[in-house]
């Protein structure tokens, strides 16, 4: 009995009862242990799979660095490429507002009947370009922008006339609604009288007869244009 | 194993939760100081690697689109070219000058007067969606003119065939007494160079 290496009964009342064959003076240590070892395994394992991703990274940025000379040629050409397409548009869209009226004014002369004079034709400078940052108020703070935000541009025609009566006017309006016209001049009937292309400004009768006593009828018309689309 | 130890069981359990802890530390240790830094390292390692490929597809990409970009940069060159042709260039720091230059033998060939050529308010261009740095506008040029209206009508005819850049911004016809001398405001409108946004921006930074 005085033997140390003598086993006893070395299960507690409780371990005895217990249903797990394994005691938990045995299970502890080893679970801590198994738990130290998968943490220094998945370290392991992580620090190779580190050390892969590094080498994979530097040999790709070697290959980056080789290929950057060549590659920021490519990337100012590509830079260069947008910048000229920029300002390629930006010359589109004014030769796409650009008009001509040449054509118009050469057949108005062949339209104007016989007995009405043309006193006036004006087509009126637009007004001043808007350059203000949509909702800010003019002042010396305000910095304009470098192109309008607004791409169209009315344009009108203003024939001033007189005529001894208002048929020769007529003949006039119908005639500026034909189809050697309408490629400049806009014609739109039934529509609220603001957008209506022609606009009668003024119609009236001159106060005293002219040389040949004739009172004449004076008419002030204006007609739209197509507006300028300064677009792509 | 001592006696003693035989005596007291609980001992062993002890001792044995005792050794449990320090090893169960060591392996928090292990966790926090070894484990996780080189998690976060490697996923640090593993996003570079993700850009490093995209930069390499981007870098490959653009280099077999090499010759597309250079055709394209040389078509797209040559239609600015035609456009740059038609500006209008200051002579002597005149626009006004230079139009003269140009419209005076036109003017001259349907025998129409113009008595004066005045530079209007330059007038900008919208910004197309990429911003480069040259920009362009437009420059009107207000002539005076005197003539019969089929010479002003042709004088307009000829300035639209032969420059298809100009339009035609105003017109202003006012009858006179004498129809071989009526009078006339033309107001016609050449694309010029505009502001040089990276020349403003380089003077900023001197």
């Amino acid at each position: 009995m005085n033997a140390p290496t003598l086993h006893l009964n070395l299960l507690r009342a409780n371990e005895r009862l217990s249903s797990s064959p394994v005691r938990l003076r045995v299970m502890l240590p080893i679970l801590a242990v198994l738990a130290c070892v998968a943490c220094l395994v998945w370290w392991g394992a992580l620090v190779g799979q580190l050390m892969l991703v590094k080498a994979q990274n530097g040999t790709m940025q070697k290959d980056l660095d080789d290929k950057n000379v060549q590659h920021g040629g490519i990337r100012n050409q590509m830079e260069n490429l947008r910048n000229v397409q920029a300002e390629l548009d930006q010359l589109t869209m004014y030769v796409n507002g650009r008009r001509t009226y040449g054509g118009l004014f050469m057949h108005l002369a062949d339209v104007v009947p016989e007995g009405l004079q043309l006193m006036a034709l004006e087509i009126p400078e637009p007004p001043v370009q808007n350059l203000l940052p949509p909702g800010a108020k003019p002042g010396p703070k305000v910095k304009p922008l470098l192109g309008p935000t607004e791409t169209t541009e009315n344009v009108t025609l203003r024939i001033i006339g007189r005529a001894p009566l208002n048929k020769p006017v007529e003949t006039l309006m119908n005639a500026l609604e034909g189809s050697t016209f309408t490629n400049a001049l806009v014609i739109a009937k039934d529509v609220p009288p603001n957008l209506a292309s022609p606009r009668i400004l003024s119609f009236t009768q001159e106060d005293k007869a002219s040389v040949d006593g004739v009172r004449q009828l004076m008419f002030d018309v204006e007609y739209r244009c197509w507006e300028r689309r300064f677009e792509k | 194993m001592k006696a003693e130890a035989y005596q007291d069981p609980s001992a062993l359990l002890k001792r044995a939760l005792f050794r449990s802890l320090v090893i169960g530390a060591v392996a928090v240790v292990i966790y926090l100081f070894c484990v996780e830094p080189c998690q976060t390292s490697l996923d640090k390692a593993r996003e570079e690697n993700v850009a490093l490929r995209d930069q390499e597809n981007e870098m490959e990409r653009d280099l077999r689109g090499a010759g597309q970009v250079k055709s394209r940069l040389a078509a797209v060159t040559a239609g600015r070219q035609v456009y740059l042709d038609g500006l209008l260039e200051p002579l002597l720091e005149s626009y006004a000058m230079r139009a003269k230059s140009l419209l005076d033998p036109l003017a001259a060939d349907v025998g129409l007067t113009i008595s004066n050529y005045a530079e209007g308010p330059v007038r900008r261009l919208p910004l197309p969606q990429h911003q480069a740095p040259q920009l362009y506008a437009r420059q009107p040029i207000r002539l005076t003119c005197t003539g019969s209206y089929a010479t002003i009508v042709s004088f307009l005819l000829r300035v639209e065939e032969k420059m298809p850049l100009v339009s035609l911004q105003a017109f202003s016809l006012k009858t006179q007494k004498d129809v071989d001398n009526q009078s006339a405001l033309i107001v016609l409108e050449w694309p010029i160079k505009g502001e040089n946004t990276a020349a403003a921006k380089g003077g900023v930074k001197k």
